[in-house]
C-alpha cells in the first residue's frame, strides 16, 4: 500500500467545516472500483487451499497459513488429562453460543458452554445497529430474503437465508421472554427502523446499543439456567474425533487460568467462536472483540469440515484511526446516515457516503492509495485515513451528536478529540467474516456431530453482509443448533481421538508442507502470542 | 509400494454390485466348478490350511467337515459375519462394499460344500453403503437365476438372507449372532453345544468371517498349490491388514500372509508420521497383545505371532508413536469393552466396568499403588469366568500393557 499522503497537521490546519467540498465525482462502475481498491481483491491477498476439505478453493493468504498447520496438542499431551462427560458442549460464550447453549438446555440436555474469555466478551456486544425481522405490515418474508440475497450479491444459500428470514419474527419473540428491551412505538408496538439495502423498516432495535443488551439478557439466562456449567477462560484446543477421524465426539479445552489441558467427551460439539479481525487480515485494523482469532474456522478445518468464501470479508469504512488505542473502532454507520460526509486530504468529497460497505472502503482505500489521504499524527506506525466530517453534521444540525451519538463522544472526548469541533479521521476496519464453515439449516457442517453457528458459519449472507442480519443469524441458527445436538444419535462411549489431527499431518507430509506452523492462534499476538503453555 | 499378488482386492474383482463386469471377469465360475463336487471344496479348503480370519484363526476345514456331518434338522444354516465392529479394523466393509459377489460367491460354495441351505449374510447395521452393495448384489443373484444353479447342485431351494445386526459389538461372537438370527438380543450362548452340531434355531449351522468367505473362489479356481503359494513362510494365501494409527498412509492392505510387520508398516504404511520412532502396536480386535518394536521382523501369521505370545486377530494393526501414552489408549479400549459387556456373565459385566473405572482413575492422575495392584489381581482372577471371548480379551490387552509398559501406569500413579 501507497504510505504517502497530506501530513495530519497541514490538513487539518487547511480544514474548515464550512469550506466549498467540490462536485460528487460520479462513480460509473462500482465493480471495477472493487476489483481495483477492495482488500479482498489485493494482490497476493488469496491463495489457493493445497489440503483438506476445500483443497483448491481461494482462501485469504494468512487465514491458509492458519487453516493449513499443525495442533498445538499430540497425544502426549492427553496423558493424565481429566475427562469431562456432557450432553452438548458448546465452544464460544457470545450471544449465538448462549443461545445455542440456552435451546439444548431447555430440551433438557447437560450443556456445557466454554469460552476463550468470559461469558459475553463477544463482538455480540459492538453490534449497535439493530436485529432484523420482518415484522411490519408493509413487509414481507420475501422482501427480507430478497433484500438479504441481493445484499450478498447472490451468493447466499438460498435455503439458509430462508430459514434466517423465517426465524426472524419468533427470534424476537423469545428476546422478549428472555428479558430483552426493545425501543417501543407510542402504542406500545415494536419501533423499527430503515437501513441501507432494505426495501421496509426492518430493524427492531434498543438505543444504539441493542447486541449489549442481547448480550446482557442471554448471560443471565445462561447463567441462571441449571442444566448449563460455563467454563471461563477456556479456549477449545483442539476438537476430538472418534477412531476413524470422521466424527466429532469432543474437545480439549486449555485454560488461560492455569495452562493445564481438559478433555470434554461429548455427544455433539456446537462451535460459536464467531470472527476473525483480530488476525489483521492485510494488516488491517480491525472492530472485533481480542478473542476473534478464526479459531473455530481452524478446528473445524482440521476435523474435516468443508468451509466456504474463505476470501470474502467485510472491512466497514469508518474505523477510527486515531488516537492509536482506539484504532480500528468503529464509527456507527448512523452516523453517515445522519449525513455525515466523507472528505479526503484535498478537501473534496470523492464518494457518496450510503452506498453499499464494500464499495465505500473501497474507494476510501483508493483516496488513500493515490495519495489523498491524511497521514496518522502518530508516525512510528503510518496510518491513513479520511476526514469524517463530523463538525459539517453538527453546523447543518446542531445538537444531533450531543443526542443520538453519546457512546461516540464519550468514546473521543477521553482522547481529547471532540467530533463537534473536529473531524474524525477514518479508515476501513475489518469487521466480519462474510464466509466460514458449511451448515445446513440446523447448523450441522458436514462433520457429523459437529454444528456451527454465528460468524462462524458460512452461507448464510453470501459475500456482503446487511446490517442487522447478524444479530438475528446469531439467534436463530444458535437455536436450530442447539435443538440438533441433542437430538444428534449417540451409541454411547467410542474413543476419542486425535486421529483428524494425524490425517491432517499425512496431508502435510504428502503435500510437502512444514509441520512447524501451529495453529489455532487463540490470542492476538499483542496479547501474548500464541499460547503458550 | 502396489502390492503385487492381490487377490480379493484386485481391481478386476472391485467392481461393486454389478453382476455383469464381475462376470465380465471370470466372476461365477468357480461356482459352476463347485457346483460338480461340492464335497471336494472342504478338502481342498483343508489342504490349503485356510483359516477363519474374522480373528480366532481356527482352521476352517474343521468347522465345515462337522458342520458337513450333520444331518440337516430340517435346514443347515450359513452366517456370513459381517458385524465388523471392533476398534482399527475396517476390511469386511470393504470386501463387502467393492466385491459383493464375491463374499455372496463364496458363502454359495461353502453352503453346497457343507449342505446348508439358508445363507444369512449378518452386517452391522451401521455399514450403510456394505448394506446397500450387498442388497444389490443379492437381488441380482436371484434376477440371473444364479441361486437355482446352486440350489440344483444342493438337491433343495438355496435361500440368501440379509439381516442387518444390532449394532453391539458382541453381536459379532458367534453364538451371539444366532441369537440375534432368531429374533433376540444378541446374548452369547455357553459352549458347548457348539454352533455347527445346534445353531440356529439347533439346526447346524457354520458361522464364517466376510473375508474368509470370500478366499473361498479364487481357492477354488486356482488351486491349493497356487493359494499357499501366494503366502511366505507358514503363512498360506493373502491376508487383509487394517493398518491406523500413527502412520503416513493407513488403510487396508492385502498382502501375503506372513508379511513382517516392519514391511507393512515402512514399506506399505510409509512409516510413521513426522518420523517419530515406533512405540507399540495394538494388534486385532483390540483385545490382544500389544507388539512392540522388538517384534517388527515378525511374520503377520496366526503362527508365528502365537509363538511369540500374541495373536493376529483380525488383522487391525493400530501403530502408536512414541509421545502416545499407552495407559490412555488402553483406558480407552476398556472403555469400549465395558460399554460393549453384554452383561449377561456378572464376572464380565462387573469386572470390565472395574476395570475401566480404573484405568481412568489412573490415566487421570488420580489412581494409588492399591488401585494398580488391584488392577493386576483382577487380571489374574478375571479370566475364563465369562461365556465369551470378551473378558479374555481385555485382561490379554491389559496383562500385555503391564508386561511392556508397567512403568507408565507406576509414573501416573498419584
Amino acid at each position: 500500500m501507497n504510505k504517502t499522503g497530506i501530513s495530519f497537521a497541514a490538513a487539518r490546519a487547511a480544514y474548515r467545516p464550512d469550506a466549498d467540498l467540490g462536485p460528487l465525482p460520479a462513480l460509473t462502475d462500482p465493480d471495477t472500483l472493487l476489483a481495483a481498491c477492495h482488500p479482498d481483491h489485493l494482490r497476493g491477498s488469496v491463495v489457493k487451499l493445497a489440503i483438506g476439505a476445500n483443497a483448491g478453493d481461494g482462501c485469504q493468504r494468512e487465514l491458509a497459513e492458519l487453516l493449513q498447520a499443525e495442533a498445538f496438542i499430540d497425544e502426549a499431551d492427553l496423558a493424565g488429562t481429566p475427562v469431562t462427560d456432557t450432553d452438548v458442549l458448546v465452544i464460544g460464550g457470545g450471544g449465538a453460543g448462549c443461545a445455542a447453549a440456552l435451546a439444548a438446555a431447555e430440551r433438557g440436555a447437560r450443556v456445557l458452554l466454554a469460552t476463550k474469555l468470559r461469558l459475553g466478551d463477544s463482538n455480540t456486544v459492538m453490534a449497535e445497529g439493530g436485529i432484523q425481522a420482518a415484522i411490519e405490515p408493509d413487509d414481507t418474508p420475501q422482501q427480507h430474503i430478497s433484500d438479504t440475497l441481493r445484499g450478498g450479491h447472490h451468493a447466499a444459500d438460498p435455503a439458509l437465508v430462508a430459514a434466517l428470514v423465517a426465524d426472524g419474527p419468533d427470534a424476537i419473540r423469545w428476546l422478549i421472554r428472555q428479558g430483552m428491551q426493545f425501543e417501543t412505538t407510542a402504542t406500545g408496538d415494536l419501533h423499527t427502523r430503515k437501513a441501507g439495502g432494505m426495501s421496509a423498516a426492518r430493524i427492531v432495535h434498543c438505543r444504539d446499543y441493542t447486541g449489549l443488551e442481547m448480550m446482557r439478557v442471554l448471560r443471565e439466562a445462561v447463567i441462571q439456567h441449571r442444566g448449563i456449567e460455563v467454563w471461563e477462560q477456556s479456549p477449545a484446543v483442539e476438537l476430538l474425533s472418534n477412531e476413524r477421524g470422521q466424527k466429532c465426539v469432543g474437545a480439549v479445552l486449555g485454560s488461560l487460568a492455569d495452562g493445564r489441558l481438559r478433555i470434554v467427551r461429548t455427544r455433539s460439539v456446537i462451535l460459536a467462536t464467531g470472527g476473525l479481525g483480530r488476525l489483521h487480515l492485510n494488516g488491517f485494523p480491525t472492530s472485533n472483540h481480542l478473542g476473534a482469532t478464526g479459531d473455530g474456522l481452524v478446528l473445524a478445518y482440521r476435523i474435516g469440515a468443508k468451509l466456504r468464501e474463505l476470501d470474502s470479508f467485510q472491512y466497514h469504512p469508518t474505523g477510527l484511526v486515531h488516537p492509536t488505542h482506539l484504532s480500528g473502532k468503529l464509527v456507527t454507520e448512523g452516523v453517515r446516515a445522519a449525513g455525515a460526509l466523507l472528505v479526503n486530504g484535498e478537501g473534496r468529497r470523492f464518494i457518496d457516503e450510503l452506498l453499499p460497505r464494500d464499495v465505500v472502503s473501497a474507494a476510501i482505500l483508493r483516496e488513500c492509495q493515490e495519495g489523498r489521504g491524511i497521514l496518522s499524527v502518530r508516525t512510528d506506525k503510518t496510518r491513513l485515513g479520511v476526514w469524517l466530517d463530523t463538525p459539517r453534521l453538527e453546523r447543518s444540525q446542531p445538537g444531533l451528536l450531543e443526542r443520538q451519538f453519546p457512546k461516540l463522544l464519550a468514546r473521543t472526548r477521553g482522547a481529547g478529540i471532540d467530533p463537534r469541533v473536529d473531524p474524525l479521521l477514518v479508515h476501513p476496519t475489518l469487521h466480519y467474516q462474510n464466509g466460514g464453515v458449511l451448515i445446513d439449516v440446523n447448523g450441522a457442517t458436514t462433520v457429523p456431530g459437529l454444528y456451527a453457528v454465528g460468524e462462524l458459519a458460512g452461507g448464510i449472507h453470501g459475500r456482503n453482509r446487511i446490517m442487522g442480519n447478524a444479530l438475528l443469524d446469531i439467534i436463530g441458527f444458535g437455536r436450530r443448533a442447539g435443538v440438533a445436538a441433542v437430538a444428534e444419535r449417540d451409541r454411547g462411549p467410542k474413543k476419542v481421538t486425535l486421529e483428524h489431527v494425524n490425517r491432517m499431518r499425512r496431508a502435510l507430509t504428502l503435500a510437502g508442507m512444514p509441520l512447524t506452523h501451529k495453529s489455532p492462534r487463540l490470542l492476538p499476538a499483542y496479547a501474548g502470542g500464541a499460547w503458550n503453555r | 509400494m502396489e502390492p503385487l499378488n492381490q487377490l480379493l482386492l484386485h481391481p478386476d474383482h472391485r467392481v461393486g454390485a454389478d453382476l455383469t463386469r464381475w462376470q465380465a471377469h471370470g466372476g461365477g465360475s468357480a461356482l459352476s466348478a463347485a457346483a460338480a463336487d461340492p464335497a471336494a471344496v472342504r478338502e481342498l479348503v483343508r489342504l490349503a490350511d485356510l483359516r477363519g480370519l474374522g480373528g480366532s484363526g481356527f482352521p476352517v476345514w474343521k468347522k465345515w467337515d462337522v458342520v458337513a456331518a450333520e444331518p440337516a434338522r430340517p435346514d443347515k444354516y450359513l452366517v456370513v459375519n459381517g458385524n465388523e465392529d471392533e476398534p482399527g479394523t475396517f476390511k469386511d466393509r470393504l470386501l463387502l462394499e467393492e466385491t459383493p459377489h464375491q463374499v455372496i460367491e463364496g458363502a454359495v460354495i461353502a453352503a453346497l460344500a457343507v449342505g446348508a441351505n439358508r445363507v444369512v449374510f449378518y452386517v452391522n447395521p451401521d455399514l450403510a453403503r456394505s448394506l446397500t452393495a450387498l442388497k444389490l448384489a443379492i437381488e441380482q443373484w436371484r434376477a440371473a437365476g444364479l441361486t437355482e444353479i446352486a440350489a440344483r447342485a444342493l438337491g433343495r431351494p438355496l435361500e440368501l438372507e440379509l439381516l442387518p445386526g444390532s449394532g453391539h459389538y458382541i453381536g459379532g461372537e458367534e453364538t451371539a449372532a444366532l441369537e440375534w438370527i432368531e429374533g433376540r438380543f444378541p446374548f452369547p450362548r455357553g459352549k458347548p453345544p457348539y454352533p455347527a452340531q445346534s445353531g440356529v434355531h439347533g439346526c447346524p449351522t457354520l458361522v464364517n468371517n466376510v473375508e474368509t468367505l470370500a478366499h473361498v473362489p479364487h481357492l477354488v479356481l486356482y488351486g491349493v498349490d497356487w493359494f499357499r503359494g501366494r503366502g511366505i513362510g507358514r503363512g498360506t494365501g493373502t491376508k487383509l491388514y487394517s493398518l491406523s494409527g500413527d502412520v503416513l498412509h493407513p488403510g487396508v492392505y492385502e498382502l501375503p500372509m506372513g508379511t513382517p510387520l516392519r514391511e507393512l508398516i515402512y514399506a506399505h504404511g510409509g512409516g510413521l508420521l513426522s518420523g517419530k520412532p515406533l512405540k507399540a502396536v495394538f494388534t486385532g480386535g483390540p483385545s490382544n497383545t500389544l507388539l512392540t518394536p522388538a517384534d517388527l521382523d515378525v511374520a503377520l501369521d496366526f503362527d508365528s505371532l502365537r509363538e511369540c505370545g500374541g495373536s493376529l486377530g483380525t488383522g487391525a494393526m493400530i501403530v502408536i508413536s512414541e509421545g502416545t501414552g499407552v495407559v490412555k489408549r488402553v483406558a480407552e479400549y476398556v472403555r469400549f469393552f465395558a460399554h460393549s459387556s453384554c452383561g449377561q456373565c456378572p464376572p464380565c459385566k462387573t469386572g470390565t466396568a472395574t476395570l475401566s473405572r480404573l484405568l481412568d482413575r489412573i490415566d487421570t492422575g488420580r489412581g494409588t499403588p492399591a488401585d494398580l495392584a488391584t488392577l493386576e489381581n483382577l487380571c489374574a482372577m478375571l479370566p475364563n469366568s465369562g461365556r465369551c471371548h470378551l473378558l479374555n480379551g481385555v485382561v490379554q490387552l491389559l496383562d500385555s500393557s503391564f508386561r511392556h509398559f508397567h512403568h507408565e501406569y507406576r509414573n501416573a500413579l498419584r
